[in-house]
This record gives structure tokens, C-alpha cells and sequence, in this order.
């Protein structure tokens, strides 16, 4: 069936592309693109998450993928998970989700969350909720 | 399994009809790649859309993508957004991976994450058109149907087209529309424009030639309507009890940070 398919797709292609030159890229200068990559940023992370949790993998690298980038680039290498240990974070380093055992503590009115010998705070990084090492 | 054969069975047999509906089409612009017909509707569809004052539309967008394994998977977006211009804007946008409203006022905007409950609130431009440029710009942000609320939307469009046809006619939710295709060297483009006086647009269908896999966003937009009522009050975020504030990354140390 799938072959039928990519038969099927191939040849409406054919059909409907014409052979052009293909000079130097123009992305389309329009908003379809740039939200199908902030949409898809969120899924990857959900979906390395997901993977990470249905395999009960505490350190798999792919644990805390670094947020997405901003809407057009392309997608990030995932980074590895912040130590266990406790090794402290530069300030200003963006996870996409909270690491394992985070408690909530709020101070001056932000909620921070501290583990892992790293306080974060929430942030919107593009249209993505992300987690920023922070000093309370 | 039999829905999903049937669905595959359909979208060959779709795609079989719409190959062989292009076909006459083609031998007829093979000469003139660039049909002028073409250009005339995604003009009368952009003119009109400029032209108007407010309205709100209904968007389902279907985003495919490839897991690492190179297994398909899709994700369905819905928006509903409300424009009033030159300074109102709001969006809803709900899928499986998001939850968000984005209001702006005029003088501020707001991304609300419902699920979350947080928000995050910026001081914005004034038109919506600056305040888009900004958001993107500035914080990264994508509002929905942003295309449709740009005054120059067609030159953007047909910038680097290579081809542009007229497919046919079709019905998409009950509405006759001209289908229309573009082609730019790493873009291939197809809008459906609604026949008669109000040339809006149905659909949206935008693939990426720069993968083997060919890779498509798809757009189809219903319940249009151009003389909305709106509240002035309702592009105004009033939090709700219980979300709390949060900040925007600046783009620079977004991009910039890593887990590391």
C-alpha cells in the first residue's frame, strides 16, 4: 500500500512540478513555515521526553533536549541532561523540561524550581515554555 | 486498520484524480510558466483580505513530520483568531501540544498557556502589523495566521515563483474555490481561493522541497467571517486566578543557551 502511495505521490509530482534551476534557497517569506517549525519544536521535545519516560531511562541524553530554537532555524542537537550530581549550571542555560525531584519554591513572587543543585524559573522561549537556570 | 486503508485508498485515488486534472492544465501553460490567471486570483484573494476591517476565521492545520526512525507522524492544529485592525488581535491555538491564547490590544501582547497557567506579557507595537514583525523578530513568536494580516502578503508570496497554475475548481466545507499552484525552488505552494465576490482563501498547502520526503503544511480554513462583533474588551488578557506571570527569553539568548 505504501508503495502504492509513494507511486501515487510521485507521480502527481512529476506531474506537477516543472524541472526548475534551483538558484540560491528563498524560504517562503510567509508565517506557514516558521509555525510549523514552533509547533514541531514543542513535538520533538515531547516526543524525546515521551521516549525517555516510556524506556524509564533517567539519564538518556536526549532527557533535557535544549528548547527549540527560535522559529526558523533549524531544529537543535538535543544536549545532554543536566548532572545528577548536582554539578551546578551556568546561569541562563535553557531546558526544555524541569530535570526529575524539582520542588517548587516561590520567592518575591517567581516560583523557582530547585534540584539538582540548580534553581530554574519558567520562560517563554518563542511560543515554547521553557526552564532558565536562575539565581532567586 | 480498515479506516486507515481507506484513508490511504482515498488520498491515492485524490491524488490520482488531482494528477490527472493537472494534466490538461499543464500541457497548456507548459509555454507560459508563470500563468497570469493565477497570479489575478492570489491578488484578488491578498487585495481582498487588505481590504478588510475585521474578521475571524477558523484554521485546522496538519503539520507532517518525520521521527528519527523516518516514521510519519502528523499533528493536527486548530486556531480560531479574530482580527481588528489596525491594532487587535486574537488567537487561539489548541492541538496536542499546545494550548495557547495570544491576545494583543494594541498596546501590550500576551501569550497564555492555558495548560501551564502561565502568561507572559510585552509591551507591543502599535498596528498589528509591527507588532508581528516584533514578536517574531524579537521574541521568536509565531501567531497564527499571521499570513492572512500582511499588507504586502503577495509580493512575499510570488517572490522567486517560478510556476503558477490554475489547477481547477473544487469544494472545500461546502465552499466552491479555485485551486491554484506555485512553485518556487525549494517551495511548492497551492492555495484554494473561494469563488465569487469574497475571494478568500479555503486552503493553504505548503511543501518542502528540500527533503526527500516531501514534507507539507496544510491549512483549511472555515467559518470566515468578515464582519465580526468584537468587544474591544476582548483583546485585553485579564489573567486568570491561579496563573502566574512569566518572562520572554530575548531571541539572542535563546538561541544562544545550551544545556551544557
Amino acid at each position: 500500500m505504501k508503495t502504492i502511495l509513494k507511486t501515487a505521490v510521485l507521480s502527481v509530482c512529476l506531474g506537477l512540478l516543472f524541472l526548475v534551476d534551483v538558484p540560491p534557497e528563498f524560504p517562503l517569506r510567509v508565517e506557514f513555515v516558521p509555525e510549523a517549525h514552533a509547533i514541531l519544536g514543542v513535538r520533538r521535545r515531547a516526543f524525546r521526553r515521551g521516549a525517555v519516560i516510556g524506556a524509564g531511562v533517567a539519564a538518556d541524553e536526549t532527557a533535557a533536549a535544549v528548547a527549540s530554537q527560535p522559529a526558523a532555524a533549524p531544529p537543535p542537537a538535543p544536549a545532554p541532561a543536566p548532572a545528577a550530581s548536582g554539578k551546578p549550571l551556568p546561569l541562563g542555560t535553557v531546558v526544555s523540561s524541569l530535570p526529575a525531584g524539582c520542588t517548587s519554591t516561590p520567592v518575591g513572587g517567581v516560583d523557582y524550581y530547585y534540584c539538582g543543585g540548580n534553581f530554574y524559573k519558567a520562560a517563554f522561549q518563542g511560543n515554547n515554555l521553557v526552564y532558565v537556570t536562575a539565581k532567586p | 486498520m480498515a479506516t486507515g486503508n481507506f484513508r490511504i485508498a482515498s488520498a491515492v485515488i485524490a491524488l490520482v484524480v488531482l494528477a490527472l486534472s493537472v494534466s490538461v492544465p499543464m500541457q497548456v501553460n507548459a509555454q507560459a510558466a508563470v500563468d497570469p490567471a493565477a497570479k489575478q486570483t492570489l491578488k484578488r484573494m491578498t487585495d481582498y483580505l487588505d481590504s478588510l476591517k475585521q474578521f475571524s476565521v477558523h484554521t485546522q492545520t496538519t503539520l507532517e513530520d518525520l521521527l528519527d526512525s523516518g516514521q510519519r507522524i502528523d499533528s493536527d492544529v486548530s486556531a480560531s483568531v479574530t482580527i481588528s485592525r489596525p491594532n487587535k488581535l486574537r488567537a487561539k491555538r489548541q492541538g496536542e501540544l499546545l494550548d495557547q491564547v495570544f491576545f494583543y490590544d494594541g498596546k501590550t501582547l500576551t501569550l497564555h498557556n492555558r495548560s501551564d497557567r502561565v502568561y507572559g506579557t510585552e509591551p507591543a507595537p502599535a498596528t498589528i502589523e509591527e507588532m508581528l514583525r516584533y514578536a517574531n523578530d524579537s521574541l521568536g513568536l509565531i501567531i497564527p495566521a499571521a499570513d492572512l494580516v500582511y499588507h504586502n502578503a503577495f509580493p512575499m508570496l510570488m517572490q522567486g515563483v517560478t510556476s503558477a497554475m490554475v489547477v481547477g475548481k473544487t469544494v472545500i466545507n461546502g465552499v466552491t474555490c479555485d485551486h491554484l499552484a506555485f512553485s518556487r525552488p525549494d517551495v511548492d505552494f497551492q492555495v484554494w481561493v473561494a469563488d465569487g465576490t469574497q475571494p478568500l482563501p479555503c486552503k493553504y498547502v505548503v511543501t518542502d522541497k528540500s527533503t526527500p520526503a516531501l514534507i507539507s503544511i496544510s491549512t483549511v480554513m472555515s467559518d470566515w467571517n468578515v464582519a465580526p462583533a468584537v468587544a474591544d474588551d476582548s483583546f485585553t488578557f485579564v489573567p486568570p486566578e491561579g496563573a502566574t506571570a512569566i518572562t520572554f527569553l530575548p531571541l539572542d539568548v535563546s538561541s544562544g543557551a545550551t544545556a551544557q
